[in-house]
Order: C-alpha cells, then sequence, then structure tokens
C-alpha cells in the first residue's frame, strides 16, 4: 500500500482516537459494568422485610390487587425468582402524567404482598437506581441528560470511533504479519506500547466493530426509520408496526380475576420452547382490548433479543401466543437476524462465559482508548539531547496527559464511590438515588480539576491510589457490613452479589499494581517526559501555572 | 502512530505537489453526506429484495434500518483512499447514480 495513504490514514487515526478516545474509556469502562448490571443491583439492594407470596398464592395475590388498586391494570411485573433486587412478588411503577414512555426511573414504585390474613398490602419502594446511573453513563457518557441531543452526540462519538477502528487497521495492514503477536518488551517502551495497542486492537475487533455499528444504530435510528418510511416505505412503516385496529364494538371489559394463574401462563410459555427459562411476568394494559402478558426470560443455549431477555406475549385469559417475534429458541430467521444484533451489543447470547467475555473485552477496550492517548503523548515527546539540561515538554502533551489521567481515573473513582455510597448514605439521607448522581459527578470533576492543578506526573500518582482505594472499599463495606452490623451497612451472601465483591476485589489489586508501576515510572523513569517528577521540577511548575491553561 | 511530532509538522508546513492531497473538509463532507445517501439507496435496494422474498414490511424496514450505519461508517472510513477531495465526490458521487439507479430498476421487477 502507498505509504502517503498510509500516512493519511495514521492522521485519521490519530485525530478520531483523540476526540472521540476519552468519551469512549467512560462508554467502555460503565459499559463492562452494565453486563453485570443484574449482580450490582442486588449487591446496592438495601435488605427489604417484605412478606414473602408463594407463586402458588400469586393468582391470588393477582387478582385482590387488581380488585383493590385498578391503577394495577394500567400494568405490573410479577417476579418468579426473589432476590435482592426483586424483593416483591409484584412490584408496579406510577409514572409522572408527562412521563417519556422509555423513562423507568421517575414516579413512585410500589410492591404488593398478601398479610397473615389473606388480604393485600401495598408498601412504597425507592429502588436504588445505581445501576441506571451506571447504564446512563455508559449510553451518553456521563451527560446529565438520557435524551436524544445527548444520544446524538453519542452517536458522534460512535461514528469517530467507527472511523477510527477502520483507519487503524488500514495503517496495521502492511505490516500486519510482522506485527501481530509481536509484543515487543524491552528497553523501547513506545513500541511496547505501540505493540500492545495493535495486538488488543486487533484480537478485539468484531467486538469493537460490533459495538461501533449498535452504537451508531442506538443513536439515530429514529432519524433514519423517518427518513426511509418517506422515501421507501410510502408512509406505511407505522401501521405496519402497531398491527391492524381492533375491529367492531369495543369488546367488554374482561374480569382479571379469571385470568390464568402465573404458573399456567409459564407452563404455556415453556412449552413454547424448551430451553426457555421464564424469569417474570410482565401484565401490560389489562382494562383494554390490547391486555396481555410478556413472559420473560432467557435461554441458556439461544440469544435474547433485549438487555433483559426475550419474552413471548400471551392473552392473559386464554394463554393464546400474541407474539413470539421475541421469544428466545423459537424465533423466525428474520426476527432472528435482529436480535442477534441486539445479542451481540448486550452480551445475551451464551450464558454467563460469554458475559464474562464481553466484561474482559470492554475492560481491554477502555485500555485501548487509554493507551492510544498516551501513545499521542510519547509520540510527542521532546527527548533530552546528550549534554543539554532536560527539556520542557510541549504544553498540549501536558495538558493531554493531564486529561486522560483526570478522566479516566475520575470515572472509576467515581462510579466506585458511588457504589458504595448506596451503603455507606443508607438511611442517612433522603434522596440515597440523587446522591449516587452526587458522589459520581464530584469525585468525576475533583479528579479532572486535580489532574490538571497538580500536572500529570503527580496526578499519575495520586489519581489511581484515589480509584483503588474507591474500589478496594467495595469489598471492604461488605465485609465491614457482615462484622459490624451496627453501621447499618449489609452485606449479601447470594453468589451474584458476592461476585461482585470479589470483582472489585481483583480490580482494585490491579489497580493498586497500576499506581506502582506508575509511581516507580514518575519517579525513577527518565526525565525528558510529561509523566517524570523530574520534569515537572526542571520546568519550576509546582502546579500548571494559571496562565498556561 | 509511529510518526513523530516533527514529521507531521513538516507534513502540514510544506504542503507542496503531493501524489495524495489530504483535502479534509471536503473528503469527510463527501464520505458523510455521500455515504449516508448511499447507505440509503443500498437499504432500499435491500427492501426490494425482501419484498420479493415476501418478508413482512414491518421485519423489513428494521432489516433496512440495520444496513445503514454500516454501509455509511464503511463509506465515511474509506473515503480517505481517494486521490482529493474532488475525486472522493465524483467517485462517491458515481456510485450513488449506480446505487439509486439499481433501484429505481428493480421496483419494476
Amino acid at each position: 500500500m502507498r505509504s502517503d495513504l498510509i500516512r493519511i490514514y495514521k492522521s485519521v487515526h490519530t485525530w478520531t482516537g483523540i476526540l472521540a478516545g476519552m468519551a469512549l474509556f467512560i462508554a467502555f469502562y460503565a459499559g463492562a459494568l452494565t453486563v453485570f448490571k443484574d449482580p450490582i443491583a442486588r449487591w446496592v439492594a438495601p435488605p427489604a422485610a417484605v412478606r414473602q407470596v408463594t407463586l402458588e398464592d400469586s393468582a391470588l395475590l393477582v387478582s385482590r390487587l387488581l380488585a383493590s388498586r385498578p391503577e394495577a391494570l394500567r400494568g405490573f411485573q410479577l417476579n418468579l425468582e426473589i432476590t435482592e433486587r426483586r424483593p416483591g412478588r409484584v412490584e408496579w411503577q406510577v409514572k409522572p402524567k408527562d412521563a417519556d414512555e422509555h423513562d423507568n426511573l421517575s414516579g413512585h414504585f410500589y410492591l404488593a404482598s398478601l398479610d397473615a390474613g389473606g388480604s393485600v398490602r401495598v408498601d412504597e419502594t425507592q429502588p436504588s437506581q445505581l445501576v441506571d446511573l451506571i447504564d446512563i453513563l455508559h449510553r451518553v457518557v456521563g451527560l446529565p441528560f438520557d435524551d436524544d441531543p445527548a444520544r446524538w452526540f453519542m452517536g458522534v462519538i460512535a461514528a469517530l470511533y467507527a472511523v477510527a477502528l477502520f483507519s487503524g487497521v488500514v495503517v496495521l495492514l502492511p505490516t500486519l504479519v510482522k506485527d501481530f503477536f509481536a509484543l515487543r518488551v524491552g528497553r523501547n517502551l513506545k513500541r511496547m506500547w505501540l505493540d500492545a495497542h495493535n495486538v488488543v486492537g486487533i484480537i478485539s475487533l468484531p467486538f469493537h466493530i460490533v459495538m461501533a455499528v449498535t452504537a451508531v444504530v442506538f443513536a439515530y435510528h429514529d432519524g433514519i426509520y423517518a427518513l426511509q418510511d418517506r422515501v421507501l416505505h410510502g408512509g406505511k412503516l407505522s401501521s405496519a408496526w402497531s398491527g391492524p385496529k381492533p375491529q367492531g364494538t369495543k369488546p367488554e371489559a374482561r374480569d382479571p380475576a379469571a385470568m390464568l394463574p402465573p404458573l399456567e401462563l409459564v407452563a404455556r410459555a415453556k412449552a413454547l420452547s424448551p430451553g426457555f427459562e421464564p424469569e417474570s411476568l410482565q401484565y401490560l394494559q389489562l382494562a383494554s382490548p390490547r391486555a396481555m402478558v410478556r413472559v420473560w426470560g432467557n435461554d441458556a443455549a439461544g440469544l435474547s433479543p433485549r438487555a433483559m431477555g426475550g419474552f413471548v406475549a400471551l392473552d392473559p385469559w386464554t394463554g393464546k401466543v400474541l407474539s413470539r417475534d421475541f421469544l428466545p429458541g423459537a424465533q423466525e430467521a428474520a426476527s432472528l437476524t435482529l436480535s442477534s444484533f441486539f445479542a451481540l451489543h448486550f452480551a445475551t447470547f451464551g450464558g454467563t462465559p460469554v458475559r464474562w467475555m464481553y466484561f474482559v473485552l470492554a475492560l481491554a477496550g477502555a485500555w485501548l482508548f487509554y493507551s492510544g492517548n498516551l501513545l499521542w503523548v510519547e509520540s510527542r515527546r521532546k527527548a533530552q539531547r546528550r549534554g543539554e539540561a532536560v527539556p520542557a515538554q510541549r504544553l498540549d502533551t501536558r495538558l493531554l496527559a493531564a486529561a486522560t489521567v483526570g478522566v479516566c481515573m475520575g470515572c472509576v473513582a467515581g462510579i466506585s464511590f458511588s457504589m458504595v455510597a448506596g451503603k455507606w448514605l443508607y438511611g442517612h439521607v433522603a434522596d440515597l438515588n440523587s446522591w449516587h448522581w452526587r458522589v459520581y459527578y464530584l469525585v468525576f470533576f475533583m479528579s479532572l480539576a486535580w489532574a490538571f492543578l497538580r500536572g500529570p506526573a503527580r496526578a499519575a500518582m495520586e489519581l489511581p491510589a484515589l480509584a483503588a482505594a474507591a474500589t478496594l472499599a467495595i469489598p471492604l463495606t461488605s465485609l465491614l457490613g457482615a462484622l459490624v452490623p451496627a453501621l447499618g451497612w449489609w452485606a449479601h451472601t447470594s453468589g451474584p452479589a458476592l461476585g461482585v465483591d470479589l470483582t472489585a476485589l481483583a480490580l482494585g489489586l490491579s489497580l493498586v499494581w497500576m499506581q506502582r508501576a506508575t509511581a516507580r515510572r514518575v519517579r525513577q523513569g527518565s526525565a525528558d517526559s510529561v509523566w517524570s517528577l523530574g520534569e515537572a521540577q526542571a520546568r519550576g511548575v509546582q502546579p500548571l501555572q494559571p496562565g498556561e491553561v | 502512530m509511529t510518526t513523530t511530532s516533527t514529521a507531521d509538522a513538516q507534513a502540514t508546513a510544506k504542503p507542496g505537489p503531493r501524489p495524495i492531497q489530504r483535502d479534509w473538509v471536503s473528503r469527510t463532507l463527501g464520505g458523510t453526506l455521500l455515504g449516508f445517501t448511499m447507505a440509503i439507496g443500498c437499504s432500499g435496494l435491500l427492501t426490494v429484495v425482501l419484498a420479493a422474498a415476501d418478508v413482512a414490511l414491518g421485519t423489513r424496514a428494521q432489516l433496512a434500518m440495520w444496513l445503514v450505519p454500516p454501509v455509511w461508517l464503511s463509506v465515511l472510513g474509506a473515503c480517505f483512499m481517494f486521490a482529493s477531495g474532488l475525486r472522493t465526490w465524483l467517485w462517491l458521487g458515481l456510485a450513488n447514480l449506480v446505487v439509486f439507479g439499481a433501484y429505481f430498476i428493480a421496483r419494476f421487477f
């Protein structure tokens, strides 16, 4: 390939990477955690004192609930498995009047159970929104609003990411055979980092292509559909999706007490696809002609079309199948193709091993963007000539180095502190969910400010130490919660909750190792670098001078 | 990424006669706009094929939507291969004509 073409693609790779890199770090680090959204939600959920209702009694609970609380006719969820996150058999949300249809965070949340006398007891709850915070960070990189403009912004980031992937492959192609698996560990540190960046990039390339394409789809699908509807489908799209209008006169309202019992609906769903494991029942619009129950679940051998699994829609009275387009393991070819795009993004195929694989790939992706920024800085390093004084490094490299450390470590520390705040502040503040946000933003912006005030060399020692401490605080909080009940903290002993503690322990220890390696480099490494304490001292710069920025 | 800062600085400081012109703005605009229209055209071809295979509109429209970003992003990535910004527009314009021409012809069958 022509060398000037390679040079052009090198510039494209460099600048798309620099523009998108830090946003992508946040998206990938938070994205790695969203793979284990449910375990994290279970870890942070406070112990709930809800009277348990057996599955056999759930039919009674549903009919008595609907008789006494007609608002539940609009929709409620029946949990087949009771976990820390889903402590009640039946739960529902009452949204504010002006809420968006995708808004699952605002409004009031209720749990229903039966008391000893068999009458319905309703408790209002405040479910933790910690995992929703992590998910929003993942989707819109910490912009405070998860709305359309934020998604479009993220779409631009995703497009830059796609171009960075394309150009990175073009640059690497001519030397791919030579460079692949060549991890030249040695004195040339930049060579080693570049080799590592290339190997990680090439090995995880299919994963990254999937993420770039799906992220652009998630950002712009509404606009693309609207345009295609006008130019290709002749404006018939919305009627094709909503199905035929109900015919004739309004059907009589059916008696909720006559619905099939939940266990019967579960049995019918399982009969449709033997590998399907139902997890919850979502009842919708019971007072309308479109009444349905979605039996949600997963299939260990199939793929699930949405992040929370797949479903079959049944008529709650007759058990008639209304739609099996989203039923894992029993989809038509075209629906299966569409579902696979979602499953490839959400890691909802192949069970737990694939989830772990995505977790590792996402963390490796975060590292890829971090190392890309380090390579940008390293390429612009001013070397010390023999016999001359240590040169001052360029201002842009110092600023990018500080921003990289501040953003990346601020994000890691912010998420970890926000997690432990769920236990530390529980019972001490009125609105714990808003405190998850406050803690995250406080830690993130303080870290960023700290990195600029202290300069990259010092911040590269101090902020990873903060991130390590925050992450190690996750298992420590659980340990203290178990040992010292007076603290009011808690430790769940279910596998997923313990898995969160153990994973945080491993991540925290890796951060400690990174911190020690970086500190060694800052103190003892060659002085002609933004990462050297010697360089900062040679410039006589304590913190960055205000006039410089 | 192996270029040093000095090489980059020289490249921008001395434009001179170059075999490949950078033309960042016109290339990127061409790749973004014509890549998008070409992707819509390709999705049109796909809907024609799927309609012939009796795939329902609701499903066909989703598959057609999913085709747009991969085509768009590939063109955007490839638009730096052409010799200049002008050639980017000419080649991609021609590709658009071919795709939309094929779409309108295919609709008659």
